[in-house]
């Protein structure tokens, strides 16, 4: 049965069936396409418009277009435009209607641009309908749609942008093209992060607070890491913002860093982290001096993702050593722990004596998992052994 | 006898809301989570087992299950700080091993004797168990000069030697914790042979591995056996078991501890005794998270089911279940909800009488545990992790209310 058949046949079983009445401009886009743009309720756009998912029909034909739900992405949305902070969705959802929807334009000739007239879309509605009957498809923004529809506010405004065609190819090319485009490089994220305010998803959320030290060690001052982390807006910078970024995030979920994170009541104290920050990287230039200090990976690995993130470690190694809450070691008690490495250290030339018989070329080693946890446990494990530090226990067992 | 629980980095999260099923997302992962020892009352174990394969994982295999930071400030700050095995009502104690399991497709164990003992030594634990190499047969009637056993004996003799250069780095290198040998066999008179040989080295503490697929009469056989040769001095430690009825039996042979983890994992990895009450089990009540089955989300994206009727009988199961709990209804809807669902994930199994039996019951109204005073029905809705895990430490408290009362202890705290 066609659409256009059921829906007359519960026309006539007596379905209470309504329009709605909603101001529009209708905007004329080259010789053959009229859009719509107009304001709706978001709660009311499951009784027009549904969405059209993609599947295979008993003879193999392929029918509609989109993917399940993300739920958790439905999930962030929900969360958002249910937040106090005045939530605001400025992007206008897409939707192809068929030919049951109609444009009436208003009387009074309006003076203005030609390719422009307001007037009202006529939109059937009921809540009767299964989503096959349903005379939009919604082309973009099932998930702002689906999170609407589920959050726990009584209304929910939004721009709508539509178009009137009864072919389903149309819809299907439009929901490639406006699904087709490359999402923002993380580094680009990374560097808007800090100055981001207002409710973001709960994943960037939690990597503000790494973003933002970074940017404090990147462009402070006083920093000795001051353009030495390579960024969208510093493309000099030698140290990836990955790899710093990791050294970042290994410390505050699991290291010294953690001691200032805050708790629930308690912001983060950015300014402490920064200070510790500062204290280590300035003994790690003043240990390791000028020969592999602010050098291109290629020249040393100590500014290579293997060095950067090996010595986090061992800064979060020092620093458990040396104390526990705001007792953290000075540029003078990281410098002295660093030493005890240091003459084991090959960041620049020679081969690594690693204890595990295989020698290793400085140049070999790789910023790979593998490698990093390889250095790391050596540094951390001679620093240990050297530093003579065994956990307490009340007596000897055995 | 003391029971230690094998740990998998299992512990869940205070901040998880179960009605949004949200947690905070500025929780941090172990840190601010919770053990079994620190949610129950008494502690349910008396101390953790943790290997070195979870810990460290082996070359080229996906055992380890701890991240890099994790892994560092466990070996910086030590075990009892990491585990915070103090925060109980009753501090713990904590046994190391290498996770034989983990490897026993192996020629050989990947890990030296130097790095355990550095691995226990780091770690600040109070018991090290030597290398072992699993041997996973059992055929008592098969000798050790037959062919058939020419693998069973490489194998108790990789591990008897690992245990003589266990024990000598033990005591060259004056460490802190105590070792436990461990012997492998395939037979009664195998295993006999391996407690013999550990006792010549000079263990007083032996682990008794590879019994976990034996059934509790040939454990038996194999600890009379033993018998014959076990100096009144020496303690056993049997690996993996948790045959409580048995626990009397087996200390009389001189089992002085074990360790398993089926309490806790029935929870989840059993067909049906998920729950444990003091004198039986029962099934949880299935209602996975629509996005969470693997077999309802394939049948979602291919479009043979709408996403929206999946969400919808889900969202309905466990509104009836709390609604049920809250005696607002009866067990038939709650029932009929849970069928409902069923039929859109899981069309083979019919668990409604089952299911009747769980309901009717309503055995966490009788538990008094933390968390079954704390959050009623959902312990034993069978969904993600935080409510397994929950009914996990559950059966814990009661495991280690069964092993006390078989052992005859008071059971208060
Ligand atoms: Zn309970």
């Amino acid at each position: 049965m066609t659409k256009q058949g059921r829906e007359s046949r519960m026309v006539e079983a007596g379905n209470q069936k309504n329009v709605l009445h909603l101001p529009a401009l209708e905007i004329r886009q080259g010789p053959n396409r009229r859009l719509y743009t107009f304001a709706v309720d978001g709660k009311q756009v499951p009784s027009f418009a549904a969405v059209s998912r993609v599947r295979r029909d008993s003879q193999q034909q392929l029918h509609g277009y989109q993917r399940p739900e993300v739920l958790a992405h439905v999930a962030a949305i929900r969360r958002y435009v249910e937040s106090a902070e005045s939530p605001m969705l400025p992007n206008a959802i897409v939707v192809a209607f068929d030919d049951r929807v109609r444009f009436v334009p208003a009387d009074a000739a309006v003076v203005g641009p030609g390719y422009v007239r307001s007037g009202t879309l006529l939109v059937p509605v009921s809540d009767d309908w299964e989503d096959a009957d349903k005379p939009g498809f919604i082309v973009d923004g099932q998930q702002r749609c689906a999170a609407i529809r589920d959050a726990g506010v009584e209304a929910f405004p939004i721009c709508v942008t539509a178009f009137i065609t009864a072919d389903q190819a149309d819809h299907r090319s439009q929901f490639i093209l406006v699904n087709s485009t490359k999402p923002l490089p993380k580094g680009l994220i990374h560097e808007l992060l800090p100055a981001a305010s207002g409710p973001l998803p709960n994943q960037l959320r939690v990597r503000q607070l790494p973003a933002t030290v970074l940017e404090r060690l990147n462009f402070d001052e006083r920093s000795p890491l001051r353009h030495m982390i390579q960024t969208p807006t510093n493309p000099a910078g030698v140290i990836k913002d990955n790899s710093m970024l990791r050294m970042l995030e290994n410390s505050i979920s699991d290291g010294v860093l953690y001691r200032f994170r805050g708790s629930d009541s308690a912001l983060p104290n950015i300014g402490l982290m920064v200070t510790v920050l500062n204290d280590f990287w300035t003994a790690v230039r003043d240990v390791f001096g000028e020969d592999a200090w602010g050098k291109p990976p290629r020249k040393s690995r100590l500014m290579h993702g293997a060095g950067i993130i090996s010595m986090g470690y061992l800064m979060d190694a020092i620093a458990d050593t040396n104390g526990s809450g705001e007792d953290v070691p000075d540029t003078q008690g990281f410098a002295a722990g660093l030493k005890i490495v240091k003459d084991y250290c090959r960041w620049t030339e020679g081969t690594w004596d690693l204890g595990d018989g295989i020698p290793r070329r400085w140049n070999d080693i790789q910023n790979t998992p593998r490698d990093i946890q390889r250095i790391t446990d050596f540094l951390v494990s001679t620093y240990s052994s050297k530093q003579g530090k065994r956990h307490d226990r009340s007596s000897r067992l055995f | 006898m003391k029971f230690f629980f094998p740990d998998s980095q299992d512990q869940v999260d205070p901040t998880f809301d179960f009605l949004t099923e949200e947690r905070d997302p500025f929780r941090v992962r172990q840190r601010d989570d919770l053990y079994a020892h620190e949610v129950l009352k008494p502690p349910p174990f008396n101390g953790l087992l943790v290997s070195k394969a979870i810990v460290d994982g082996t070359a080229g295999s996906s055992t380890g299950k701890y991240t890099g930071p994790q892994r560092h400030r466990l070996y910086r700050q030590g075990a009892r700080q990491f585990f915070r095995l103090n925060n109980g009502s009753t501090p713990l104690k904590i046994m190391g091993d290498c996770g034989a399991f983990s490897y026993v497709g192996e020629e050989n164990p990947p890990y030296s004797v130097e790095e355990v003992v550095s691995f226990y030594e780091g770690c600040g634990f109070d018991y090290g168990i030597s290398v072992d190499h699993v041997i996973f047969q059992y055929e008592p009637k098969i000798v050790h000069t037959d062919d058939a056993a020419a693998e069973w004996v490489r194998r108790q003799e990789i591990t008897l030697d690992l245990a003589s250069d266990f024990w000598r780095r033990c005591s060259a290198s004056d460490v802190h914790f105590i070792p436990l040998g461990v012997a492998q066999g395939w037979s009664p008179e195998s295993y006999a042979h391996a407690v013999k040989e550990l006792q010549r080295i000079g263990y007083r503490r032996i682990a008794l591995g590879g019994m976990v697929p034996l059934k509790t009469n040939e454990i038996l056989a194999c600890l009379q056996r033993i018998d014959d040769v076990r100096e009144s001095d020496t303690e056993l430690h049997l690996l993996g078991i948790s045959r409580c009825e048995q626990i009397r039996t087996f200390a009389d042979h001189g089992v002085t501890s074990f360790d398993s983890t089926s309490p806790f994992r029935q929870a989840f990895k059993d067909d049906r005794d998920n729950y444990y009450a003091p004198d039986r089990t029962y099934v949880a009540l299935r209602v996975p998270q629509v996005d969470g089955n693997a077999k309802l989300k394939a049948r979602i994206r291919s479009g043979e089911i709408g996403q929206g009727q999946a969400m919808l009988l889900e969202r309905s199961a466990l509104a009836r279940l709390r609604q049920f709990d809250k005696d607002e209804v009866g067990v038939d809807a709650a029932l009929e909800a849970l069928a409902e669902y069923s039929a859109v994930w899981d069309r083979k199994a019919d668990r409604t009488s089952q299911y009747r039996d769980t309901l009717e019951s309503r055995p966490w109204r009788a538990c008094d545990c933390t968390i079954c005073a704390s959050v009623g029905i959902e312990v034993i809705i069978f969904r993600g992790a935080e409510r397994n895990k929950r009914r996990g430490f559950h059966n814990l408290h009661v495991f280690g209310q069964r092993v006390r009362r078989q052992l005859g202890e008071d059971d208060r705290d």
